[in-house]
């Protein structure tokens, strides 16, 4: 179990991580979201003690890992799958971390069986592909057959059939009861991976709710309507209480009323209707909703209309 | 936690450590490191070659030249093994400052640091597996230069044998500066955490420094001298005539001391800033 308290991480004048406080629960894929620059990694290295916290406490298994009796046995990470000395083979990689605690050498060539790298254990990794390293580093998680396994961002650059190999992976190791924690920027990777999702946002908790609940209550109804006269059908519906954002030509999305009041509201004012329609809005598009005051980054984009203006 | 993990099946979960296991366990994993990178091979290989080169080509070349007045007042020991103290600590310096340089600079670090958290025993036994290393090729690179050397010299009937005075703790104390060398780069790096850092600084401190304080008024040079590393402190190290060749420096153990200080120094600094700094 990972428990985190007001946990805080401050450089400088950049708070990259604000008072997070969150438990991650053995048994299942716990998915750790947030655009770039959120303060995921960041939170990852005060969990695993690379960086200390400006204030707060963050345990694993009860222990800040510092402190951890037996950290292999505890926690198994892969923050960078580049983080290797390339002039080093799999296999002297893998044994060089074994023997920090005392793991057998033969563990080693079982976890290079489980990621599929057994063919190349004598090979350098500097010739590696990134799938081929990241499967250096997930056997390396292994090495401890640990309680926890952190994973930060894993599916980044990897073909699909890696992906799939990963989410398998993710699951199964947490229907063996382990914790699995697992960072994404793309909410649509989580969506088909995690059972819980820990959402933030420049730093602070944004979520922290199961997946099929954060489903339930981010992704709203939305009803599509298609009018040769946006102009009054915008009035009468916001006038109704609905919010209405334009949808390109004729094109309207609007929110807070169902297709049949939309419906109702067209009728009594008179107005034609080409197309009405009910739609779910995307989770990434909630997502994105969610998080969009906490981004850091954003491309700049052409100025768009506003709510309720003429189309 | 144990209660929540009871029913967890984990047949390959890594043993509980003592203090003990751990150390031993990261002795044997920085062993590995070391031995498993072929920069390890190529500085060895040339701390060797340079030693014995110099021994050679100090001795059977040089030597051949002496007139007798040279052969009066020649140290044979020096002759043999200066080499190896002058370039050795130049090589060396790299391996030093690889030993954790070489961590930070390709991320190696915070693996390293989440498999043994413990700071201060994967530190120690980076160093100790450094200073066991180094040793080992020193000791025997310093005695093949110092026999290498006094055969190539024999026809000048100008030899020394480890029994006079002095000629065993030449030999000796050539191998320890070699380790003293890789161990000041070794903090070096701890401390800058960079490859090109440590070892700039490092070849300033040795080789420049001494350099520039030769422009100093010669009164000031006499007093400074003795308290800087490298320079002459080669010469006193590697010799071992009586009297004092050296009047401006301590004598050999004693600035085998004062390098042994700095080394000290940096190395406590490094370990205190890798216990405390963000990996």
């Amino acid at each position: 179990m990972i428990e985190a308290r007001g946990l805080t991480k401050r450089y400088g004048s950049t708070l990259a991580v604000d008072d997070l406080s969150f438990t991650v629960r053995p048994g299942i894929v716990t998915g750790f979201l947030g655009p770039n620059g959120a303060g995921k990694t960041t939170s990852m290295r005060l969990i695993l003690g690379l960086d200390a916290p400006t204030a707060g406490t963050v345990t694993i298994g009860g222990r800040p890992h510092r402190h951890a009796a037996s950290p292999m046995r505890e926690v198994g990470a892969l923050l960078d799958a580049r983080a290797v000395h390339g002039g080093r083979s799999a296999y002297n990689h893998l044994l060089c971390l074994a023997q920090t605690n005392g793991i057998p050498r033969r563990r080693v060539g079982e976890v290079l069986e489980i990621v599929g790298l057994a063919g190349v254990a004598g090979k350098r990794s500097k010739g590696f592909s990134l799938g081929m390293s990241q499967r250096l580093g997930i056997a390396a998680a292994l090495l401890g057959d640990p309680a926890v396994l952190m994973f930060d961002e894993p599916v980044n650059g990897l073909d699909p059939e890696g992906i799939l190999w990963i989410r398998t992976l993710m699951r199964s190791l947490a229907a063996q009861g382990r914790v699995v924690f697992v960072s994404s920027h793309l909410m649509s990777e989580m969506e088909n991976t995690a059972d819980h999702v820990i959402v933030i946002g420049r730093g602070r908790l944004i979520a922290d709710s199961g997946m099929a609940e954060f489903i339930a209550r981010n992704s709203s109804q939305t009803v599509l309507v298609q009018t040769p006269q946006p102009d009054a059908l915008v009035r009468a519906l916001v006038a109704a209480g609905g919010t209405v954002s334009p949808s390109g030509d004729q094109n309207l999305e609007v929110r807070g009323l169902t297709v049949d009041q939309v419906g109702d509201i067209a009728f009594a004012h008179d107005i034609r209707i080409y197309h009405l329609a009910a739609a779910r809005i995307s989770l990434e598009q909630a997502f994105m909703e969610l998080t969009a005051n906490s981004v850091d980054y954003r491309a700049a984009q052409p100025a768009g209309p506003e709510h309720g203006k003429e189309a | 936690m144990a209660a929540v993990t009871a029913g967890l099946d984990r047949p390959h979960a890594a043993p509980v450590l003592g203090a003990r296991a751990a150390l031993a366990g990261t002795l044997r994993s920085e062993l590995t490191k070391l031995r498993s990178v072929r920069s390890t091979y190529w500085t060895m290989t040339l701390l060797v070659l340079a030693g014995l080169a110099w021994a050679v080509a100090n001795c059977a070349g040089e030597a051949a030249h002496w007139t007798a007045a040279d052969r009066v007042g020649a140290d044979p020991t020096q002759a043999s093994i200066v080499g190896l103290a002058l370039l050795g600590q130049l090589v060396i310096v790299v391996l030093g400052a690889l030993a954790l340089t070489s961590e930070y600079s390709t991320g190696m670090i915070r693996t390293s640091l989440i498999v043994m958290p413990r700071r201060g025993v994967l530190y120690g036994a980076k160093a100790a597996v450094l200073i066991a290393v180094i040793g080992v090729i020193a000791v025997v690179t310093s005695f093949a230069a110092f026999f290498t050397g006094q055969y190539l010299l024999r026809s000048t009937h100008v030899t020394a044998t480890l029994t006079q005075p002095g000629v065993l703790r030449a030999v000796v104390a050539t191998a320890l500066y070699i380790v003293l060398s890789g161990l000041f780069a070794f903090g070096l790096g701890a401390i800058l955490r960079s490859t090109a850092g440590a070892m700039t600084t490092a070849y300033g401190l040795l080789f420049l420094v001494p350099q520039l304080a030769k422009a100093l008024p010669s009164a000031w040079y006499a007093e400074v001298e003795r308290w800087l590393p490298g320079g002459d402190v080669v010469n006193a190290i590697t010799g071992t005539q009586a009297g004092n060749p050296y009047p401006n420096l301590f004598s050999a153990w004693g600035e085998f001391a004062v390098f042994g200080a700095y080394t000290g120094v940096l190395l406590i600094i490094g370990a205190l800033l890798f216990g405390r700094r963000d990996a």
